[in-house]
């Protein structure tokens, strides 16, 4: 599913950032990535979400080298993954429902088959009633949660999620856990970035810990 | 063996062309705008950058139209004027007195009238001749005391037109006092003046042109920034660069047909009001009749105002094509 050969990275002429990492992911499985801030976290899950190239090594992704694939092979590719980004990255012209549902749009769905599965999503992370609101007025943890269901509403099979409960308090911490344990379950992959040692002891699976430059599996 | 052809369902790959260009959207678009549809446009409707460059292209496109239609009108109205000058000659009788006088005009009209190539023969009376001196001489009283050459306005066949060096040589030889007038070094002059005011129309035109192609790129391109994120998170959520492409060539082709239409009315508004105040500042009076003599076909004809619609096009597809060159560099650099 996942493989990272003799991954190099170093933004630049400045040091390098992760060193000779190598590892490799069975399909379904599910990870923390944790290790100190600026350690690298948002940075590798980058190059699985292919938005950055290593320096050096090969990423295979869904048993295709990512490097040599053309641009529209790579926006298939990605269609595969759902992220969550560290900043969330909504869109502050579209609602928070629009937001949810871009990826299906862009997926070229018709707005009637999601419609409900939208709807049902937002109610489930507790956004139910802010679902016409604009990412302006959500506050922290409400633009978080919408992330995270514009991450899952296409039902990826990859999952990467940077930092998703950073703004929430623990209840709606372990919530979204759950969220994401119940998709493992219906067979997504999940990685969530985070040095939450309180939400990594909520579940027993195993850790990948940056430490200088280099990953270890816990 | 089998033939292929290169050009193949070449039909059915131009209608799937034109039902995907970004034209037919927009066009449509506009014409159901009235339905609404429920979701929001995926590239942000308004904003400041937007505007910006909705108030440039209006402007520019403007100033485009004017310009061309200008240069189109002096074009014209120096063609329509050559035609109208290349077709009459001016025969002058200057000698006699009295009802000789009268006779001797009347003889040369007649003379003039059978000549091959000939269409009309238009002697002038003595007071339409007297008016035309007027501006310079003044109240007809002057003139009255004053021995006034007659003229004899002469329409000549430009399909088969007469040679008018033999017709001067036998004026010349049969009457005393008459001459012939072909216009042709103060057509020469004229035709030197319009043509270079033409040539420096096209130069302005050129630079309008160039400033228009140029205030529009940048003004788009500043657009296109403000909308870097939007350009990212399609990305991010798979989309592919010809649906981020096309989602933003509809919405800078939306914003440059409709500023470009603003633009290409408030010229059509002027163009249409030329006539008018070019009536009301020149006053009236002979320097006025001449004037609207040459402006006589100022008036923009429906070429001319295609000629708008032809600057609209263009200056919406520069947006168009602006943004789509945005949209795939700022995509280059996640690549
Ligand atoms: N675009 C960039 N250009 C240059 N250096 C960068 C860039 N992005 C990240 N870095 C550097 O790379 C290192 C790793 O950054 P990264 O964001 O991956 O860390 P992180 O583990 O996600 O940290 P945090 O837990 O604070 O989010 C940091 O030292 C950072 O300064
Ligand atoms: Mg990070």
């Amino acid at each position: 599913m996942i493989r990272f050969e003799n991954i190099g990275l170093r933004y630049g002429l400045g040091p390098e950032v992760l060193r000779d990492v190598d590892f490799h992911l069975v399909p379904g499985s599910f990870h923390f990535l944790t290790g100190p801030s600026g350690a690298g976290k948002t940075s590798l899950l980058r190059m699985l979400f292919m938005s950055l190239r290593p320096s050096r090594g090969l990423i295979h992704l869904f048993g295709q080298n990512c490097s040599d694939l053309p641009s529209s092979e790579r926006a298939d590719l990605r269609r595969r993954i759902g992220i969550v980004f560290q900043d969330f990255r909504l869109l502050d012209h579209l609602t928070t429902w629009e937001n949810v549902a871009l990826p299906l749009r862009v997926f070229g769905e018709s707005e009637a088959s999601y419609r409900d599965d939208v709807t049902d999503l937002l109610k489930w992370v507790g956004l139910g009633a802010r679902m016409t609101a604009y990412p302006e007025v959500l506050s922290g943890g409400e633009k978080q949660r919408a992330a995270i269901a514009r991450a899952v509403i296409g039902k990826p099979e990859l999952l990467l999620a940077d930092e998703p409960t950073g703004n929430v308090d623990p209840a709606m911490a372990n919530r979204l856990l759950r969220l994401f344990i119940e998709l493992n379950r219906l067979g997504t992959s999940v990685i969530i970035a985070t040095h939450d040692f309180q939400l990594m002891d909520q579940c027993d699976a195993p850790r990948l810990v940056l430490h200088e430059g280099h990953l270890e599996i816990r | 063996m089998k033939v292929t052809w290169k050009f193949d369902n070449l039909p059915g790959r131009l209608a799937e062309r034109v039902r995907t260009s970004p034209w037919v959207a927009v066009v449509s678009g506009l014409a159901r705008r009235q339905a609404g549809s429920g979701t929001a446009p995926i590239v942000q409707p308004a904003s400041v950058a937007g505007r910006a460059l909705t108030v440039v292209i209006a402007i520019m496109t403007f100033l485009a139209c004017l310009t061309s239609g200008a240069v189109y009108v002096v074009n014209q109205s120096a063609n329509d004027w050559f035609a109208d000058i290349a077709s009459e000659v001016t025969v002058q009788v200057s000698e006699g007195q009295g009802s000789e006088f009268e006779k001797k005009v009347t003889l040369v009209s007649l003379f003039l009238a059978k000549q091959p190539g000939i269409l009309r023969v238009n002697p002038l009376s003595a007071e339409e001749s007297g008016k035309l001196l007027e501006p310079w001489l003044g109240g007809s009283d002057v003139l009255s005391a004053l021995p006034v050459p007659r003229l004899i306005a002469v329409e000549i066949d430009r399909s088969s037109p007469p040679d008018l060096n033999a017709l001067r040589e036998s004026l010349e030889s049969n009457f005393k006092g008459v001459t012939l007038d072909d216009h042709r070094r103060w057509q020469a002059e004229l035709r030197t003046v319009t043509r270079s005011l033409v040539l420096g129309g096209i130069a302005v035109l050129m630079l309008v042109g160039a400033a228009t192609v140029a205030s529009i790129v940048s003004a788009t391109k500043s657009a296109m920034a403000s909308n870097r994120e939007i350009i990212e998170v399609l990305h991010f959520v798979g989309a592919r660069e010809r649906f981020i492409a096309h989602e933003f060539e509809k919405h800078f082709l939306n914003i440059g047909i409709r500023a470009g239409l603003v633009g290409a009315f408030g010229a059509t508004v002027v163009f249409l009001l030329l006539p008018l105040t070019m009536r009301l500042l020149s006053g009236r009076g002979l320097a006025a009749a001449e004037f609207r003599q040459f402006i006589g076909s100022a008036v923009l004809d429906w070429p001319g105002y295609l000629l708008f619609g032809f600057v609209v096009v263009v200056v919406a597809t520069l947006c168009m094509l602006t943004s789509r060159f945005g949209v795939y560099r700022i995509l280059k650099s996640y690549d």
